[in-house]
């Protein structure tokens, strides 16, 4: 472009990319040091050390386990598991030893377990695909299939009201004899007569209709 | 899926004040304190085997024990050490040199033996006078083992059972040869090479979810509140 240089900016007013330094490491070989310390004063009870030790190793941990699993359910799952066996064997480090390597030990065998763990699950699991399904369209229910249930539901409008309303209760609504019972203060046994004889019409009328 | 901060917080809530575990070698002294406070009540109850002192004078009964014992401290020691999360791979290994000696005097002995075999030599009395040692002598080995190596059950649970299970079949072999005659080629194979391969074959088999199920429900090593999904 003429006249552009790096004194003479063609668009004098846009900010200008500056060099910035890249950021530091997360984890620098002092602070190793550093959660040596903490965990042998969380091994001792201190819990602000203890909390203070999680809360730096999550990032370093996740980044081990960002190199083996790419979905972030996976990762926060591998972890949390790092950090609950961090917790459970927290008797087996050695405050003389370095951090460093108990950490990453533990870290790389439980997110391998872990992508061993789903290999095995996907190796038993198969994804379903529209084929799976029963209708790969949308549910169409044809007139002809529910006519019984129209029939059923317009003989049972014609019973007298006692027979219609204890053939409902006790065989729609599925209640117990007891609940039926409570709910139409009606006594057991008026409604035992009452739904033996509504099922006997309905046998009546339903025959009558299908004739 | 709860978030981290929050597991944090719970792991921070169930921190008590633990106590560090003793290194490998010294837990290994235990482990065998316990294998010798073992052979010594069987040696009272028992007795040892009636012509040891003739046997002790033999080379190859002598390095045949020595190979047993040997396997037995090399391989609860290895075990220990790999019950560490950031110990090598190559303290598998370290048993190997027992072991081969171990191996070795046995077929020997069944070379020796098979050619001046008494047909009387095999006896079911015997044989059941075996088996209840095996079992006194392996069960509390093994029940011991496998609580002092409890920390390994989220981290490489099978090798370090099979090489816990083999400290135990040494060691059982190695009672099993001061305490009973077991000269007969058969009784050899069976108690000494046939059982210490079972029992390091079941080590490698169940040792993995035993482990698992120790360190889940004998002496937990999470909290209930935080136990993992399995």
């Amino acid at each position: 472009m003429p006249g552009c240089s790096k004194e003479n900016p063609p668009y004098p007013d846009t900010p200008r990319l500056t060099p910035v330094r890249t950021l530091a490491p997360i984890t620098k070989p002092a602070s190793r040091g550093q959660w040596s310390m903490l965990m042998a004063r969380a091994q001792d009870g201190d819990r602000e050390a203890y909390r203070t030790l999680l809360t730096e190793v999550e990032p370093y941990v996740r980044s081990i386990a960002i190199r083996y699993l790419k979905s972030s359910s996976d990762l926060e799952d591998a972890v949390q598991d790092v950090l609950m066996t961090v917790h459970s064997i927290r008797q087996t480090y050695d405050p003389k030893r370095p951090f460093g390597p108990w950490l990453v030990a533990i870290a790389h065998r439980r997110v391998i377990d872990q992508l061993r763990r789903q290999t095995r699950r996907r190796s038993r699991e198969t994804e379903l695909s529209a084929e799976h399904e029963t209708f790969a369209a949308a549910p169409t229910k044809l007139f002809g299939d529910n006519s019984d249930e129209l029939a059923l539901v317009g003989a049972i409008d014609k019973l007298p009201p006692d027979q219609r309303d204890a053939i409902r209760m006790m065989k729609l609504k599925e209640m117990s004899l007891k609940e039926a019972s409570q709910a139409s203060g009606r006594s057991v046994s008026a409604l035992k007569v009452a739904t033996h004889r509504a099922i006997r019409n309905l046998r009546k009328l339903l025959k009558g209709e299908l004739s | 899926m709860r978030k981290t901060s929050d597991l944090i917080d719970s792991l921070v809530d169930s921190a008590t004040p633990v106590r560090r575990l003793a290194p490998p070698l010294l837990r290994t002294c235990i482990w065998l304190a316990l294998a010798a406070l073992i052979l010594v009540l069987l040696c009272v109850a028992h007795g040892v085997r009636p012509d040891l002192s003739m046997r002790l004078k033999q080379p190859v009964f002598v390095v045949s024990m020595f190979g047993a014992l040997a396997t037995a401290v090399l391989a609860a020691l290895a075990s220990f050490e790999l019950n560490l999360p950031e110990s090598r791979r190559w303290w598998l290994l370290l048993p190997l040199p027992g072991f081969a000696v171990w191996v070795s005097t046995i077929g020997y002995g069944c070379l020796t033996d098979w050619v001046s075999m008494n047909p009387n030599g095999i006896q079911m009395g015997e044989a059941a006078r075996c088996f209840a040692t095996l079992l006194m002598t392996s069960v509390p080995l093994s029940v011991a083992m496998l609580i002092m190596l409890r920390f390994a059950a989220p981290l490489r649970p099978t090798m370090v059972s099979a090489v816990g299970g083999l400290a135990i079949a040494a060691m059982t072999s190695f009672a099993l040869s001061l305490l009973h005659d077991l000269d007969a080629t058969i009784m050899i194979l069976i108690w000494n090479f046939g059982i210490a391969a079972l029992i390091a074959g079941m080590a490698g088999a169940l040792g993995r979810p035993l482990l698992v199920w120790v360190a889940a429900h004998v002496v937990p090593l999470l909290p209930p509140q935080l136990s993992r999904p399995q």
